[in-house]
């Protein structure tokens, strides 16, 4: 089986061509997926599935350094020169990838997604991790196969440690703020792609509520968390 | 990509007469921002990120950039022009063939300067060279944060539209950490080259629009719509009609 999305009805076909032995097998497992996956991938606790309810931490302490502030210059938190994600590890939910594909804006205005589950996207539009301002970071929450690496998303915690480690060598550190559902129709863009943008913040975005009858999570679980510190 | 830059800029003027027409609610709550990176042949290693934010015809901007040239002022500003690509210059842009970009030389690509990013006072173009109020990058880092900057209507729509380009001006050819060379500035002649020309720039682009379709229901509750068309009647075979009717229960759902 592969990750690749969207295949059901093609793979369905072909299956159902195929020997009652293969059958059996596949049915099995799909049942074992289909037990196991009956209540869909986990939700932020704190959040059933209205808009903007959150589990969060207050979280924000007063920015840190802000390199010699001379005059009137910003208050901002650390910040880092640009470099690319080469590994994404989120402990407490057992995510450990370094699997990068670069998502960008489409034709259609909406983002790019991975072509697999088992990639992680990173948006190029964006800062960097790192970099002032929200890092945006997105994976499928499954497949038409299966779970996908960010199945577990919805149960990260606020206070939970996310490690980015960067091309240049760098390794960061982020806390996680607050873990919401939002429904896809009204995503909150600004807080997503801009924030405050006086501090270096991560966000990592995912499929999440109810699987509709037009094949859709009509929810994404959005993880937002900010830069503590870069070794 | 520069063919559609192209239509849009052509079509600025129809753009703007609606946003006059429509009021501030175009562009209200819209935000852009910018990745920056090293102006081709500026020699620069530096990078940054900014955000606008624009509200009516006042805009809030928040900009960190590094691996600037330190202690030195470093000229900022939104370039936009309803003929120019509205993105950053290429290498092409040389036509001096010198190998380095003057600001000149980039106007085709980012257009003349509309907002200048001092740190204090007149942002407006006549402070495109007001030297004194711009932020010197200490250590090599710049900072900016500033709002309530007036822009005329047409600027806010084309910040909106991502027509708009930012741009951080201040190199170091020769790398003797201070602006110098016999070579004049194309803005001042007073000025060596390198402390007007470009070392950052980034293009302010609107983020994607919506939500993400960061799932297929492989794994959703209840459906998991690829089994299904897998299954069938392999799920019959295999796993009995139990399974079958409680999928079914939590399709109705919603």
């Amino acid at each position: 089986m592969t990750d690749t999305p969207s295949t059901g009805g093609r793979r369905g076909k072909l299956v159902a061509a195929a020997a009652s032995a293969v059958l059996a097998v596949v049915g099995v497992g799909a049942v074992a997926v289909g037990i196991r996956g009956s209540d869909g991938p986990p939700a932020p606790t704190a959040s059933s599935t209205s808009l903007g309810s959150t589990a969060t931490s207050d979280a924000r302490p007063a920015p840190a350094v802000s390199s010699s502030p001379v005059g009137t210059a910003p208050r901002f938190g650390r910040f880092l020169s640009a470099s690319r994600p080469t590994m994404l590890d989120i402990a407490s939910i057992g995510v450990h990838s370094g699997d990068f594909v670069d998502l960008d804006v489409t034709s259609d205005g909406t983002i790019s997604v991975p072509g697999t589950a088992h990639e992680v996207g990173f948006y190029v539009g964006g800062p960097t991790p790192g970099q002032l301002g929200p890092a945006v970071i997105a994976a499928h929450v499954d497949s038409t196969q299966g779970p996908g690496v960010f199945y577990r998303l919805g149960q990260v915690k606020p206070g939970a440690a996310v490690r980015v480690s960067r091309a240049d060598g760098s390794v960061l550190q982020f806390v996680v703020d607050k873990v919401a559902l939002y429904p896809k129709d009204r995503f909150p863009t600004d807080e997503v792609y801009r924030g405050t943008f006086d501090r270096a913040e991560i966000r990592l975005v995912t499929c999440g509520g109810t699987f509709d009858k037009v094949r859709h999570y009509l929810d994404n679980v959005v993880v937002f968390g900010h830069l503590v510190s870069a070794t | 990509m520069r063919k559609r830059h192209a239509i849009m800029g052509s079509t600025l003027g129809a753009v703007t007469l609606m946003a006059l027409g429509a009021g501030p609610a175009l562009a209200a709550g819209s935000s852009v921002n910018a990745n920056l990176m090293p102006n081709p042949g500026s020699g620069v290693t530096g990078s940054g990120t900014a955000m606008v934010s624009v509200s009516g015809t006042t805009i809030t901007v928040t900009m960190a950039a590094t691996g600037l040239l330190p202690d030195q002022p470093h000229a900022a500003h939104i370039h936009f022009g309803a003929d120019a690509r509205h993105e950053c210059p290429v290498i092409a842009d040389d036509t001096n063939k010198d190998g380095h970009l003057n600001t000149s030389e980039g106007a085709p690509a980012y257009g003349p300067v509309v907002v200048s990013l001092t740190k204090t006072g007149d942002t407006s173009p006549a402070s495109t060279l007001a030297v004194d109020r711009f932020d010197t990058a200490p250590g090599g880092t710049l900072t900016y944060e500033r709002g309530s900057i007036k822009v005329s209507p047409a600027v806010a729509t084309a910040i909106s539209a991502g027509q708009s380009v930012v741009v951080i001006h201040g190199v170091d050819y020769d790398k003797n950490g201070t602006y110098s060379g016999s070579v004049k500035s194309d803005l001042d002649p007073s000025l060596p080259t390198e402390a007007t020309d470009p070392a950052l720039c980034g293009a302010l682009l609107a983020a994607p629009a919506g939500g993400m379709a960061t799932g297929d229901g492989g794994a959703a509750g209840g459906i998991n719509a690829g089994l299904i068309a897998l299954g069938g009647g392999a799920l019959v075979a295999a796993a009995g009609t139990g399974a079958i009717a409680s999928r079914r229960s939590r399709i109705s759902v919603r």
